[in-house]
């Protein structure tokens, strides 16, 4: 592998990361949020996405209040007597899982696009940078709204709008670095050897420009989730029988006056950590990566 | 009030006259109302789209020859009228009526409002279907004009009800971008429009001399605004004297704030379900493992009639609604003409739900999705899940999709559902049945909104004499026979009747209308 000499191993990364108690604990709780998010079923005492395991009857309990099927709602339950700690790890689930597979595929297919750009140039590198401004002139929002209204509402429709809002700034980001990279002397030592282009933008390239797009994939998590709970909020997004955090806290919209604080607060809470957490995360990793706020390896 | 227009018109005019008077001793000065609306008012134009939230707007500066009062019965506002033969409607207009521009209301004016309808072009759905069963517009002389229709049609009353008059000489021509600017619309109404500013408000002042006497409110602004707790909120903070349907969840707050009253009835909307009984694979409609089935279970009655043993209604009525509603057993609810007493809800019973199930050959029920629209009715996709967590309990999985009206009358007219929630909102049972379970026949304008492809010959025929019947004691009595036909068929199935809200300042009284309309200057201060 040609590496460039002031990378840093993994090994400093997690020490230097562990320097900053905040960024650790954001760690723990992203950690401990993505275990109940998994677990949901085992850990939670009803299947919120069953009907058949509701009852109306037990709908709108305050917190503490006993349930008909006998567990307890520690939460209290929502309109359709759902218990909202069941309703929140499930929903929790849904919005975790939405947020990382769409960033993922749309990580790929950003780093795909970029990096063709960067390595092409001409007339390509100029048509897919003007689809990125393009994309990125509308507000990420306005795109989903228009995209789900069209294609209508689902789980899968989610993804692909929150892939189609997303990949531009993948696109710009790895484009940035990889022309960076490009014109480095490892690059030009891989033509001299005759490399294929492929094998030189992805097993040469690639690598190394890695570490600002894990920085900007932790962010866009947190903005593709904060960007689901608020379609699911408009009511575009999840299916209302399997609420996500966002569909729970527009549940509780309804009741903001009437004293039910708690089908909207709960979730509210929930989504707040969450994206608190990444974003935390993802800020700390951005100044390990960094290399000009980095002190002790060069650049 | 003069002679010729007959007394119960005069009765009628001078209590107006009387309450308005007695509002006007009572706020001295210059009074203004705000009213909160719930939904968004797209034109001023009278004639173009057939939806209530316009009409609510629409009948503060126009008004209908006759129309309906607080419990739904067909009154005299501009004109009276008696059949001197059952083809023949005669009506005769209430003198020195004037239009905003000073002008005098004459049957010219009249003859024009009935075939304005026909000359609107792309409307979503217009006003025809109730001015087409008129044949022929006789104009006798300045204040008598008679309709006639082909043959002998009891409806005319309600239908005319939903027409407003306006006048010929400035409407002649105009489009409904005229009527949205102010410069078509002037009619005989309340209040003159001062302006129209879509999705946001709308703007009126009194009409003087108005033929109803003086009005208690000078001022009068209806502000839009569709979301729930943003109206209760306005209303709460004092930026408005009164809002419509109160939001279920806020209920219990306003009714124990003791600066607010409410006004509620019983409404004329029933929430029912559409079910599809008509194709052999309805959208939907699969297995319990999501699977098509080899035919459509929904055909068998003994399988509409468990779907409706299985809803619970009492409870959708208590703990879904707050009490905002009452089960339902028909096709109207009891104030309207032709509701019958005698039909009663079918009760709650999951076990016969299941035997009926089994019954009919589906021992461990199927799948199906319930399709909802989530800004019409109250609570309307809430309703949609409770339905569903009822039906999930006898064995039937069941889905719910939900989505804004907009989209789902489309997707409802391209027959994308299997079974669909529905409200209506009807002056008479047959009427009703004719739009909802009447085998479809658009030539007759009939079973235009029968989704589920009800179809019974003998409730058509019924239905069809029920209408054809001019007297309202005969009629009334066939429009029962045919709304009891129709549950037993199980034409579409029941929900609840909608118990509708008014909130307002407690100086302000209102008589709460079955047919939710809000009108400004039926608010009186108290």
């Amino acid at each position: 592998m040609f590496m460039q000499p002031a990378q840093a191993t993994s090994g400093q990364i997690f020490v230097d990361y562990a320097r900053d108690r905040v960024a650790v604990v954001a760690v723990v709780v992203l950690c401990l949020i993505l275990s109940v998010a998994v677990f949901a079923p085992v850990v939670s005492p009803q299947n919120p996405y069953n009907l058949a395991q509701l009852d109306i009857l037990d709908s709108k309990l305050a917190p503490g209040a006993k349930a008909s099927a006998g567990f307890t709602y520690w939460l209290g339950s929502d309109e359709q007597g759902r218990d909202m700690y069941s309703a929140i790890l499930y929903g929790l689930r849904t919005s975790l899982a939405v947020g990382a597979v769409s960033t993922l595929v749309a990580l790929a297919l950003g780093m795909a696009i970029g990096l063709i750009s960067a390595y092409a140039g001409g007339w390509l590198d100029s048509l897919l940078m003007r689809l990125v401004d393009l994309q990125l002139s509308f507000p990420s929002i306005l795109i989903a709204l228009v995209l789900l209204a069209v294609v209508g509402q689902g789980v899968d429709k989610i993804v692909i709008a929150l892939i189609l809002v997303q990949w531009a700034y993948y696109a710009r980001t790895v484009r940035g670095a990889a022309l960076v990279e490009k014109r480095k002397e490892y690059v030009d030592a891989a033509r001299v050897m005759a490399f294929s282009n492929p094998r030189i933008v992805f097993r040469h390239i690639l690598p190394n420009v890695l570490p600002p797009l894990i920085v900007v994939a932790t962010v866009q998590i947190a903005h593709a989730i904060a960007l689901e709970a608020t379609l699911s909020f408009l009511g575009l997004g999840m299916p209302i029988t399997e609420p996500s955090l966002g569909l729970l806290i527009s549940n509780g919209f309804a009741h903001l006056l009437s004293g039910r604080y708690w089908i909207s607060f709960f979730p509210g809470v929930a989504l707040l950590i969450t994206i608190v957490a990444i974003n935390l995360v993802g800020d700390r990793l951005r100044d390990v990566l960094n290399p000009r706020l980095a002190s002790h390896y060069g650049a | 009030m003069s002679k010729i227009v007959g007394s119960r018109i005069s009765d009628h005019g001078s209590r107006i006259a009387a309450a308005a008077l007695g509002g006007w001793l009572a706020t001295a000065g210059a009074a203004e109302l705000r009213i909160g609306l719930s939904a968004d008012v797209t034109t001023m134009d009278p004639h173009f789209v057939a939806a209530q939230p316009n009409l609510t707007a629409q009948h503060h500066v126009f008004e209908p020859l006759l129309h309906v009062d607080e419990r739904g019965r067909p009154v005299p506002v501009l004109a009276t009228w008696r059949n001197p033969d059952p083809l023949t409607w005669e009506f005769t207009l209430r003198k020195g009526v004037k239009f905003h521009d000073g002008a005098e209301l004459t049957t010219e004016d009249v003859a024009f409002s009935l075939e304005r309808p026909f000359t609107i072009k792309g409307s979503p759905g217009g006003f025809t279907m109730y001015v087409r069963p008129i044949v022929a517009r006789e104009i006798v002389d300045r204040y008598t004009i008679r309709l006639k229709t082909a043959a002998p049609y009891g409806a005319i009353p309600q239908d005319l009800a939903e027409v407003m008059i306006v006048s010929k000489r400035i409407a002649q021509g105009a489009s409904s971008a005229d009527f949205d600017s102010g410069k078509a619309a002037v009619g005989t109404g309340p209040y003159k429009l001062v302006r129209f500013a879509r999705g946001s408000r709308i703007e009126l002042a009194r009409h003087d001399p108005y033929w109803g006497g003086k009005l208690p409110w000078d001022k009068v602004t209806l502000t839009i605004l569709p979301s729930d707790p943003v109206r209760t909120a306005a209303l709460l903070s004092g930026e408005l004297d009164a809002i419509e349907h109160v939001p279920t969840a806020d209920l219990a707050r306003l009714k124990k704030n003791p600066n607010l009253r409410l006004a509620q009835a019983v409404s004329w909307r029933t929430i029912f379900l559409h079910v599809d009984q008509s194709r052999d694979r309805p959208p939907g409609v699969l297995s319990r493992a999501g699977k098509p089935l080899d035919r459509n279970p929904l055909k068998d009655v003994r399988v509409r009639r468990a779907l409706s043993k299985a809803i619970n209604r009492q409870a959708i009525a208590e703990r879904v609604m707050e009490g905002l509603a009452r089960p339902a057993a028909s096709v109207v609810s009891p104030s309207v003409f032709g509701h019958d007493p005698a039909l009663k809800p079918e009760p709650y019973d999951p076990d016969g739900a299941k035997k009926l199930l089994a019954e009919a050959g589906y021992p461990d029920g199927f799948g199906l999705t319930i399709a909802t629209p989530n800004n019409r009715y109250i609570n309307d996709e809430q309703v949609a899940q409770t339905v569903a967590q009822m039906l999930a309990r006898v064995g039937i999985a069941t889905k719910v999709e939900a989505m804004p009206l907009s989209v789902y009358f489309g997707r409802a007219r391209n027959k994308e559902f299997g079974v669909a929630l529905l409200g209506w909102g009807s002056l008479a049972a047959d009427l009703a049945l004719r739009s909802l379970a009447a085998t479809a026949n658009p030539d007759k304008g009939y079973g235009a909104w029968n989704w589920g492809g009800h179809s019974n010959p003998k409730l058509d025929q019924l239905v069809e004499r029920s209408l054809g019947t001019v007297d309202p004691t005969q009629r009334e009595a066939l429009a029962r026979e045919a709304a009891a036909l129709a549950a037993a068929g199980v034409a579409f199935i029941p929900l609840h009747y909608q118990v509708v809200t008014w909130a307002m300042k407690n100086t302000l009284s209102y008589q709460a209308r079955t047919d939710e309309f809000t009108f400004a200057h039926h608010f009186k201060p108290r």
